[in-house]
């Protein structure tokens, strides 16, 4: 039973779509405070590159190693997103053509392809891995065993932090000040909210949180390094923010079902399925799902204008006349 | 006069002294070194007409700005505000003429934003325990509304009254009203008087932003009059006629331009509505059932309090909001709505209320705007005559005089009063059957206001019917042959349009008698 | 110290090119700080990648094929992005212009004797194949409201699917199915001899070959720049580009008017990807570390930002940067990092964002008054 496809998608559907949940959760922070940032692949190639550099180069017991990894992959998004912040909020440049850039400089035939390739970690698969958390015993028991029990640790801190995100923004000060800040930054500043503050500690947020995201694929879902290995991930990370209403529990369900789209083409493939013709639909499947769950949810004009927060992608300016 | 401004004599400390305030941006000195002084329990009126700096002062006292000269003292202690907040610690509150309110948030969260004092400076939020705070309040007041329900469910009158829930709830001391009686019913504004006399009497100061001479009459006790930015004189309410501060405000004699309204039924008639029904931008409805005739050199007002429908039937004629039931005919031809382009060539001109947003193309050229919906008719084929287009601006700007930098000038660049001029200049010269202007002389200084309201009259002598959107009474009584109400969706003549009692009446959705 | 930004009244037009010149002399030395910190002399380095782009023998030649493709997804960028519509897409809607062109030239080719007429066939066919695939975001724009960034973008790796499975995973039309080659590494059908677009030597520095790609991008920005400057729909563009609502006052058909702007962009990037299969390989490539790997849909956004989208800045940025491209490649190997390219790409559109805001803004630095001081003064 803990074969049937049904229950090794949902198990893999969770692992796959942990880095989608952690980068959408970044963005979700940043668009919450009215600052759209598109740089996400971007930081997340960034995040796998450095996080796998930490682990193939610090020599330590394994749960240091790790955490060491996840606390640079952090580190490295932020210092990432503190640009494009710099640019959009202090300077006021155009937040989607920043975003763009930031993609371009760190994403595949930039900053993360220099960083891989001049420091050869190309070359063997990751020292150190995130593995199962839980005893192989608890692994078997039906159906929850895989799906609950068969995860690493930074899935369940992912569930946490859904939770986390969730109190924050709805029964917390800061959130309702974050809110604020991202629907009517000129109500929040009379209220005297700093909107500059908030804006660059949720971007550098969002940032952080794509690192993590980035590293979590090159330490938990595919051990080694590659150009490009996030596939356009990042940008399935945004869509699925707008998928979710800008809620983070919609974040988590909808991350897990991409990453089951993810997981199912090798699936089909093991069991001798075919779904169409080829094998190019089932590649294809996930950006197409993406663009037609878009559609679906910005056609409903009222209901899309009921989620995205008021101010984003506008930069905010006190003194205008 | 409230009691406490009377028994106190003026030699005391005043709550709020500002000394040679100064305040510029490119292009213009908002604030030329102002001296200005309220003192406690006063209610104190800032008079002057649009653009003299009445706003721009307050913002400085808030904290939105930071003055470039000049120094400010609030019972006595030096300040100096870097934000917003601190001016809210200091005890300054502001009831904006555009409210700062987050329009998703409930009534409390919107009180509650920044808040340090009250049940809402916790981390953890209580709605609970807000919901009673705020409610306690309103009640204090007779400010009463449901902590609970979200802004953009709520009237704009009802609005206002969060707006200065919020600065009470932050125990302002010093409270500034900008413009507040411009979205309200002339009752609801006799309301709003008795709460800032309440305020006043219980030792705050309230500082009072109008350009309308009657209101500053009826609730202040002392009034400072700016002009260009200057502080020109400052008196008590009591010594002072609405003529000798009209003239103080305008630094002239004041001619008020009044039209000789009469009927016009025998002429014919431009424009025929008749059930028009549209939907607002919720998807709620907006115009119900709205049927009237226009005749052709007829002035016909529509007066009514902003969020009434007035925009939606504006843009429902002029084709740029699809109508769900109804027609419209100009000149006796039906004309097919929810299309911007057919509305225009069947002659409705439109200039909106929004001039910056929607009736020009803002970084575009004064010369493209000019020509925003005539270029089609003026091209070659494809192809544009630019040529001929920079000389018809060159013209235009002549004749209308827009104080410009040149027909290239970037349009977003204009002052308010250039700007609707250009919109203006474009809608006169297509010679339209049907004019339409959506509060018109909105935000304008004397002079422009003077000027688009004989370009009106002119547009009503040349044939044309103009229907006249406006939340100003003055300017609706000035204008008109007839007044038309718009109150939820719905459209009512006033019988007699020299009355302002019955058309109050009518805009707060009474029946007449 | 505080900083405020003040609008402009006026804009210098001597701005608008400074700050951008002025933004690629800054990156050069914000990117020679970070190879410092990396080990790398920056100076030599320069001097390098000057070389290998435009001195060398044959830099010149090589520098026109990476800019030739840089010229028609920057023009296919620009044309949209002026009127703040954001096709991302030029990269997909490239290869769909290859796959179009490659069939027109592989199926005419064997028919028809006549160059020209093939060759124009080939162009109009990339034409059809980018405007269809840009056509798909404009639609869901047009119509549906969704987004057109993530859409065209979210397209750009469906395209690349399909690309390497016509070639790699299918035995279509395009695939090289014939001889022994075929059977070790897939590749595509060449072209025959007619399919094959001309080039025109000049006898400089060693012979510069000009592919007629380069030629047709030319046309095509004088083209661009007559559409949105002197013509109806231009217009009509502009003010969409400027404001929404203004367009839908001045009668502009904007549905429209977005799925033209977004057909027409992705058709000048799909003469972009016929002129890769007739100017240069000669045949579809759909190996994933082929052309895909290229990035030059993306460049192009690079190119048009720099640019301010204007069309005739746009060639010469093409041009700049596509000589910064092959040096890059020419130079890749040990001793010179790879991912510079992008780095560096990167470093300058940064600070062409910053630099952009000292266009439309002076800089004021505030020095906070001392209280002390504003007392005693009075």
């Amino acid at each position: 039973m803990n074969n049937s496809l049904l229950v090794v998608l949902i198990a893999s559907g969770i692992a796959y779509g942990t880095p989608l949940l952690f980068a959408s959760l970044g963005e979700l922070l940043a668009e919450r405070s009215g600052v759209l940032n598109l740089g996400v692949e971007g930081m997340m190639l960034v995040g796998a590159v450095m996080g796998f550099w930490t682990v193939q180069r610090v020599h330590s017991n394994t749960a240091v190693v790790l955490f060491a990894a996840i606390v640079v992959a952090a580190i490295i998004g932020a210092v990432l997103a503190s640009i494009h912040a710099f640019l959009v909020i202090t300077l006021r440049a155009s937040q989607i053509v920043s975003g763009l850039a930031l993609t371009i400089f760190a994403g595949a035939v930039g900053l993360s392809s220099y960083l891989g390739n001049d420091l050869n970690l190309a070359d063997s698969p990751a020292s150190h891995t995130f593995n199962a958390v839980f005893p192989q015993s608890m692994q078997n028991w039906p159906v929850v065993g895989p799906i609950v029990f068969g995860q690493n640790v930074l899935v369940y801190a992912s569930w946490a932090l859904v939770v986390v995100i969730w109190l924050y923004l709805s029964r917390t000060r800061p959130g309702l000040n974050v809110r604020a800040v991202g629907e009517s930054p000129a109500a929040a500043d009379s209220m005297g909210i700093n909107v500059t503050r908030y804006r660059y500690a949720h971007t550098l947020l969002g940032g952080a949180l794509a690192g993590i995201a980035g590293a979590t694929v090159t330490l938990a879902i595919t051990p080694q390094w590659v150009d490009g290995i996030t596939g356009g991930a990042g940008w399935i990370a945004i869509a699925l923010v707008i998928f979710a209403f800008w809620r983070p529990e919609l974040c988590l369900v909808g991350a897990y079902f991409f990453g089951a789209l993810q997981a199912l083409a090798p699936q089909l493939q093991a069991r001798d399925i075919h779904l169409g013709p080829t094998v190019l639909w089932t590649n294809a499947l996930p950006y197409v799902m993406t663009i037609v769950v878009l559609v679906v949810v910005s056609s409903g004009t009222a209901r899309s204008r009921l989620g995205a927060p008021a101010a984003l992608g506008n930069a905010y300016v006190r003194e205008e006349r | 006069m409230s009691a406490a401004a009377q028994a106190q004599p003026q030699p005391q400390t005043p709550a709020v002294s500002m000394r040679g305030v100064t305040k510029r941006f490119p292009g213009i000195v908002a604030n030329d070194h102002v001296d200005f002084e309220a003192a406690p329990g006063e209610v104190h009126a800032l008079l002057g007409e649009n653009g003299a700096g009445k706003t721009t002062l307050s913002h400085i006292l808030t904290g939105l700005y930071r003055p470039d000269e000049g120094r400010i003292a609030l019972y006595g202690e030096p300040v100096e505000f870097a934000s917003p907040r601190e001016a809210i610690d200091a005890g300054v509150g502001m009831v904006h003429q555009h409210f700062r309110l987050v329009p998703r948030f409930t009534v409390a969260e919107n009180l509650v934003l920044g808040d340090r004092r009250g049940a809402g400076r916790n981390f953890r939020i209580d709605p609970g325990a807000i919901a009673e705070q705020v409610r306690g309040l309103g009640e204090r007041y007779g400010l009463e509304i449901d902590p609970r329900a979200r802004i953009w469910q709520l009237s704009v009158g009802e609005q206002q009254r969060v707006e200065i829930l919020k600065a009470l709830y932050q125990e302002a001391r010093i409270l500034i009203l900008d413009e507040p009686t411009a979205v309200l019913t002339p009752d609801e504004a006799d309301t709003l008087f008795v709460t800032v006399r309440k305020m006043a009497e219980e030792g705050r100061t309230v500082i009072f932003i109008s350009h309308k001479l009657h209101e500053v009459m009826a609730v202040s006790d002392r009034v400072t009059v700016l002009r260009a930015g200057k502080a020109i004189a400052t008196v008590r309410t009591a010594d002072a006629t609405p003529q000798s501060l009209a003239e103080l405000m305008v630094g002239r004699e004041i001619v008020v331009v009044r039209r000789e309204g009469h009927a016009h039924t025998d002429a014919a008639p431009v424009l025929e509505v008749e059930d028009l029904w549209a939907d607002g931008d919720r998807g709620t409805v907006a115009v119900k059932g709205v049927s009237l005739t226009l005749h052709a050199g007829e002035i016909a007002a529509i007066a009514g309090v902003s969020g009434n429908g007035q925009r939606e039937l504006a843009e429902a004629i002029a084709g740029l909001r699809p109508c769900t039931k109804g027609t419209v005919r100009v000149k006796g031809h039906a004309v097919h709505t929810g299309d911007a382009r057919t509305a225009f060539q069947a002659g409705i001109g439109y200039v909106p209320e929004d001039r910056l947003g929607t009736g020009v193309s803002p970084t575009l050229p004064i010369s493209m705007n000019l020509s925003l919906k005539s270029f089609r008719s003026e091209s070659v084929g494809p192809f544009l005559r630019l040529r001929m287009m920079r000389d018809k601006a060159v013209e235009a700007i002549r004749t209308f005089g827009i104080k410009s930098s040149g027909p290239e000038q970037e349009t977003d660049e204009l002052s308010g009063g250039n700007l609707q001029k250009v919109v203006i200049s474009r809608e006169f010269s297509a010679h339209p059957s049907v004019l339409i202007a959506a509060s018109p002389t909105r935000g304008l200084d004397v002079a422009a206001v003077e000027q688009v309201h004989s370009y009106l009259m002119e547009a009503a002598e040349e044939g044309a019917g103009v229907l006249l959107i406006s939340e100003d009474l003055d300017e609706i009584l000035a204008l008109n042959d007839r007044v038309l109400v718009m109150y939820e969706g719905g459209l009512t003549e006033a019988a007699d349009p020299t009355n302002v009692t019955e058309i109050g009446l009518l805009m707060a959705g009474g029946k007449p008698a | 110290m505080r900083l405020t930004f003040e609008r402009r009244l006026s804009q210098p037009w001597w701005l608008s090119v400074a700050v951008p010149v002025g933004s690629v002399v800054v990156a050069f030395v914000i990117a020679g700080i970070v190879l410092l910190a990396t080990g790398v002399e920056p100076l030599p380095t320069y001097r390098q990648l000057f070389n290998a782009g435009f001195i060398q023998t044959g830099a010149l030649t090589q520098t026109l094929v990476s800019a030739t493709p840089l010229a028609f997804t920057g023009l296919a960028a620009a044309a949209a992005f002026r009127m703040k519509l954001y096709n991302i897409g030029a990269e997909g809607q490239m290869y769909m212009g290859a796959i179009f062109g490659s069939a027109a030239g592989l199926f005419l080719g064997g028919r028809i004797s006549s160059s020209a007429t093939v060759i124009f066939a080939m162009v109009a066919a990339g034409i059809v194949g980018g405007a269809l695939w840009g056509s798909i975001p404009g639609v869901l724009r047009a119509f549906f409201r969704t987004s057109e960034i993530l859409t065209s973008l979210l397209l750009n790796y469906v395209a690349g699917l399909i690309l390497t499975y016509l070639i790699f995973e299918s035995q279509s039309y395009w695939r090289q199915t014939k001889g022994f080659n075929a059977t070790v590494f897939p590749t595509g059908k060449a072209l025959p001899d007619v399919a094959q677009w001309p080039t025109w030597t000049i006898d400089v520095q060693g012979g510069v070959v000009i592919p007629l790609g380069a030629l047709i991008a030319v046309v095509v920005a004088v083209l661009l720049w007559l559409l949105y400057s002197r013509t109806r729909f231009g217009f009509e563009a502009r003010v969409l580009g400027d404001s929404d609502r203004a367009a839908r006052y001045s009668g502009v058909r904007v549905r429209r008017k977005i799925l033209a702007v977004m057909a027409i962009s992705g058709g000048i990037a799909g003469i972009g990807g016929a002129s890769q299969v007739g100017d240069f390989a000669h045949a579809l490539d759909g190996d994933p570390n082929g052309l895909q790997k290229l990035g030059y849909g993306y460049t192009g956004i690079v190119v048009a930002a720099l640019a301010r989208y204007n069309p005739f800045a746009t060639l010469l940025v093409a041009f700049l940067i596509g000589g910064l491209e092959n040096a890059g490649n020419t130079l890749q190997g040990p001793g010179f990092p790879a991912g510079l390219v992008g780095v560096l790409q990167g470093i300058i559109l940064f600070c062409a964002l910053g630099g952009e805001v000292l266009v439309r803004h002076r800089v004021r630095i505030h020095r906070r008054v001392p209280k002390r001081a504003a007392e005693a003064a009075s």
